[in-house]
Order: C-alpha cells, then sequence, then structure tokens
C-alpha cells in the first residue's frame, strides 16, 4: 500500500505490518499534524515509521498526550527516522 | 502491547524525548523561557497593585510619573515584554529551524532585566527620577540585545515570510522604542531631547503596535495551528496584514511629529486607524480559516481568550476612531484610556494568557521528556485547570470593572477592579507554580528511576 495526500506526506505499509510515513520536505506544522493524523487512525499494536528531515520536537508532548511514545531507529544520512507504537500502561 | 513489544526492533537510543538532544541546538534549558514566563506572571500581579495604589490619581492623571505610569510599565515592560523575550527566545529558532544563540546570555538576561524593569516601574510609581535611569540603564541594553538575538534569528530563518516579516516589524519598532523611552527618562531628568508629546506618541505606538503588537500578530501564526494542529494561515495574507501593520506605524511616526491639531495630522492618524483595521481584519479572516480547518478545533479557555483578544483589538481601534471624532473634549467619555485599556487588556493579555497556558504545560513537557528511560508527564498532567478558571473569569471580570471605573472616574470602582484583577493574577501565578512543582517532581522521579 502507498499513497500521498493532497499535502505531500507519503505513507506505505511494509511486509512487516508497519506503516511509514514520509513527511520530508513538508513545512511546519504539516509534519505534526500528518503524523498525528495518522497516528489517530491506528488501532492498537500498531507501529509507525516517521521518515523525517529534522527532529520534530512538538510532536513528543502531543504523542504523549494521546499515549504514544517514540523511539529514535537508524534511518539514513540526514534522516531522523521514528518508531511510534502506543506506550504500555 | 505484547504484540508491539515482540515485533519491537532494537532500537539504537531509549528515548521520550531524549532524541530531543538532536534537536538540543534548537532548545534552551528548561528554565530560561520558563524564568522569563513566571516573571511575566508575576509583573502581571504587581501590575494589578500598582494601579490600586494609584487608584486616586487615575481621574485626574495625563502622563508622567506616578502609580498609573508604574502600572501601564509593570504590563508592557514586565508583563508583556518578559513573555516575548521568553517565547522569542525558545519560539522562533523552532520554528525557523535554527540554533538557538547565546543560551548562557539569554539566561543572563532574565538576572539584568527582571530586576531592571522592577526598579524602573517602582521609580515611576515613587517618582524618583534617578531610580528610573538606574531601571532603564538595565532594561535597555537588554531589550538591546534581545533586537540583536532577534536579528540574527530572522537573518537566517528559512521560510515562513509572514512571520519573518512582523519580526522585522518589531524589531525596528524596538528601535524607535528604546530611543523615544531613552527620550522620555532624560526629559524627566530635565534633559529634554524630543518634545514631551511627540516622544510619548513614538513611544505608544512602537510599544503596543509596533513591538508586541507585531509580535502577538506574528507569533498567532506559529502558535495557533500549532494548538489547533491546522495549516499554517494563507502566507499572502499574513504578508498583507503585516506589511500593512508596518505602514500604520509609519504613518502614526509622522503624526507624531506633525503640528499638533493639523490637517496633516488628522489625515495621517485616520490613514494609520484604517490600515490598522483592514490588518487586523485580514489577520483575523486568514487565522480563523486555518484554525477551522485543524485537527483540534476546539481549544477551550485558549481559544476563547483568542477570540477575546481579537475582539479586545478591534475595540481599541473603535475607541481610537471615536477618540478622532470628537476630540479632546473633557465631558465626553475617556476615549484615549478606554482604547489604551482594550489594546493592552484586552486585546494583547488575553491573548498572552491564552498562549502561555497552552505553552507552558507543552514546553515542560517537552523538557520533561528530555529525561530518558520513562513516559514523559503528559501537557495535561502538568495543567492546573483550577487557578486557570478563576483567572479567566477575574481576568474578563477586571476588566469590564476598569473600563467602567474609567467612563465613571470611579476610584473606588478601580480600586474594585485592581482587587479582582490582583485574584486573577494571583491564580495565574498559582498555575505556574503547580506546573513547576509537576515538573520538579517528574524531574525527581526520572532520577529515581534511572
Amino acid at each position: 500500500m502507498t499513497g500521498r495526500d493532497a499535502i505531500g506526506a507519503r505513507v506505505w505499509r511494509e511486509s512487516d505490518a508497519t506503516t511509514h510515513i514520509d513527511v520530508r520536505g513538508l513545512p511546519p506544522p504539516q509534519p505534526l499534524i500528518q503524523i498525528l493524523q495518522l497516528v489517530q487512525r491506528m488501532g492498537d499494536g500498531a507501529v509507525v515509521i516517521v521518515h523525517h528531515d529534522r527532529d520534530p520536537v512538538w510532536l513528543y508532548p502531543e504523542l504523549a498526550q494521546i499515549g504514544w511514545w517514540a523511539d529514535v531507529v537508524d534511518g539514513d544520512p540526514g534522516e531522523v527516522r521514528l518508531r511510534l507504537a502506543r506506550s504500555t500502561p | 502491547m505484547m504484540a508491539v513489544a515482540q515485533e519491537r526492533p532494537p532500537p539504537t537510543r531509549r528515548v521520550g524525548g531524549q532524541f530531543l538532544a538532536g534537536a538540543g541546538g534548537r532548545l534552551l534549558p528548561a528554565s530560561v523561557p520558563l524564568r522569563w514566563f513566571a516573571a511575566a506572571a508575576v509583573f502581571h500581579a504587581l501590575a494589578w497593585l500598582a494601579l490600586a495604589a494609584g487608584a486616586s490619581q487615575w481621574p485626574g492623571w495625563r502622563g508622567g510619573p506616578g502609580w498609573p505610569l508604574a502600572a501601564l510599565h509593570l504590563v508592557t515592560v514586565g508583563t508583556l515584554v518578559s513573555s516575548a523575550i521568553g517565547a522569542s527566545l525558545q519560539l522562533l529558532p523552532v520554528a525557523t529551524r535554527q540554533p538557538v544563540r547565546g543560551p548562557r546570555l539569554a539566561a543572563l538576561l532574565w538576572w539584568l532585566y527582571v530586576p531592571g524593569a522592577a526598579l524602573l516601574a517602582l521609580g515611576m510609581g515613587l517618582a524618583q527620577p534617578a531610580w528610573m535611569v538606574a531601571g532603564a540603564a538595565l532594561v535597555l541594553p537588554v531589550l538591546g540585545i534581545w533586537g540583536l538575538l532577534l536579528a540574527l534569528n530572522l537573518r537566517g530563518a528559512r521560510g515562513m515570510p509572514g512571520v519573518v516579516l512582523h519580526g522585522w516589524g518589531a524589531a525596528a519598532s524596538l528601535l524607535v522604542l528604546m530611543g523615544s523611552a531613552a527620550a522620555l527618562v532624560a526629559l524627566w531628568n530635565g534633559t529634554p531631547l524630543l518634545p514631551r508629546d511627540d516622544a510619548r506618541a513614538l513611544h505608544a505606538a512602537a510599544g503596543v503596535i509596533g513591538v508586541m503588537g507585531l509580535l502577538v500578530l506574528g507569533l498567532s501564526s506559529i502558535l495557533l495551528p500549532l494548538f489547533a494542529l491546522a495549516p499554517v494561515p494563507d502566507e499572502g495574507a499574513q504578508l498583507r496584514s503585516g506589511a500593512t501593520v508596518c505602514v500604520a506605524l509609519l504613518l502614526m511616526a509622522l503624526a507624531a511629529f506633525a503640528p499638533a491639531g493639523s490637517d496633516a495630522a488628522q489625515v495621517l492618524r485616520w490613514t494609520a486607524l484604517l490600515a490598522a483595521a483592514w490588518a487586523l481584519a485580514t489577520h483575523v479572516r486568514a487565522m480563523r480559516r486555518s484554525w477551522a480547518e485543524g485537527l483540534r478545533s476546539d481549544l477551550g479557555r485558549s481559544g476563547r481568550l483568542f477570540r477575546i483578544g481579537w475582539g479586545g483589538a478591534a475595540l481599541a481601534i473603535s475607541f481610537t476612531a471615536i477618540g478622532l471624532v470628537r476630540g479632546h473634549d473633557g465631558a465626553d467619555l475617556p476615549w484615549g484610556p478606554l482604547a489604551v485599556l482594550a489594546a493592552l487588556g484586552g486585546w494583547l493579555l488575553s491573548i498572552l494568557f491564552g498562549v502561555l497556558q497552552r505553552i507552558l504545560p507543552f514546553l515542560a513537557s517537552l523538557h520533561a521528556a528530555r529525561r530518558a528511560g520513562r513516559r514523559p508527564p503528559t501537557p495535561s498532567a502538568l495543567t492546573a485547570e483550577g487557578p486557570l478558571r478563576v483567572h479567566e473569569a477575574a481576568h474578563l471580570a477586571a476588566l469590564v470593572l476598569l473600563a467602567a471605573a474609567l467612563v465613571n472616574r470611579s476610584p473606588a470602582w478601580l480600586l474594585a477592579a485592581a482587587a479582582l484583577g490582583f485574584v486573577g493574577a494571583l491564580a495565574f501565578v498559582g498555575f505556574v507554580g503547580v506546573l513547576a512543582l509537576r515538573l520538579h517532581r517528574a524531574a525527581r522521579r526520572s532520577a529515581t528511576d534511572a
């Protein structure tokens, strides 16, 4: 599954059942909006991989507020890659 | 949940914001912005006390040293500018994707500015020109350095042309504000550098509309979309609005130097007023459109304060227009003071408190997240709702009562307004205090967990 919505974020699903969103190049606050919109559509146990070109500092309080958590994982050079999942209670 | 844990690949770093280390260049230590915002909240409470101290002076006050002047400056220099410094030092680098410059300098500025502002206000209240000079000697250099930091940030900004234009307008106005402030302090110390009325007119326009107004308009274009999770307001509208405010400021400056009561001065003032009205309408239309498209359209108390703020700005323009039509008739309503009240209290303070009550828990949560290994406290967990409810009610009631006091020229009503305003201000200080306490506890828990 792959697609690009009107504002330009690319969203696709990998064979390991993770959903990816690439928000590189989008002007602020579009990355924040696109990521939160996607996350809110995801069910329990979902994992979202974010491909970003900078550290999205405003995202983390928003994620915490809705019970999600972020890990930084290895990405390409110049990329900030995050792995988002629901917080364990 | 277990399934998630089993699927999870080994992360390179376990973080809840430790990854903010990557953004460390864009974040000041939490204590720096929070200290500026806390000072703003305390100055706000002191402003209401100064208003009460000068209650008997207000009906006949026509400017000059005294508690009314101190109250005004505790609001402007104390509350509004402290908040603007804290917000611009922290928020602009994030928005313009740049590193913060001189974090230690930003911390040092607070230690110079806050005592300076307090001394300035005390000197005004007690009519002590030497104290005013000492206060201004601390405040003005800090404003100069802040202006420089602001300009450096704007020079390297990527994108956000509307915000950048507002920022440049504010930086230029800051120069006029500082120059006119120095001229006024020199005048009160017996050295006239500019005619009194010219300096006052320049000072008021540059301070209220130039520095604070442009910053509020510009930062709103960043913050409201952030709060509402909405698209950036139309850049063209932002540019048109910001440029028109700058033109209005230029016309006001020219009017300040035109012969008093001349046709030229009237034409300049009317043109400036119409430009300001058009700019406000353009700004509000763009903001409302953006807000309506947001994921989070109900901003609760914060959203109400934004709307009240826009209403306050419209009232300020209306009162100024009526004042221009009616002239200086002593028997008429005090349109000038009412316009100042609507601008400072209705517009700027309402929007400021709408912003602070959202941004403070947000910033605190963001910084708490820097401590790895546990889930950070959420913004809502850091927010004390009770004090904010009290503040909102008292703020609005105090403004209405203060307007009634000005209309009736009643020191007793003014005292009642000051009492209500003080209660609201204390409630806001309580909100900031609870937030600091909860942040501190979260930090201690993180340290224990680690």
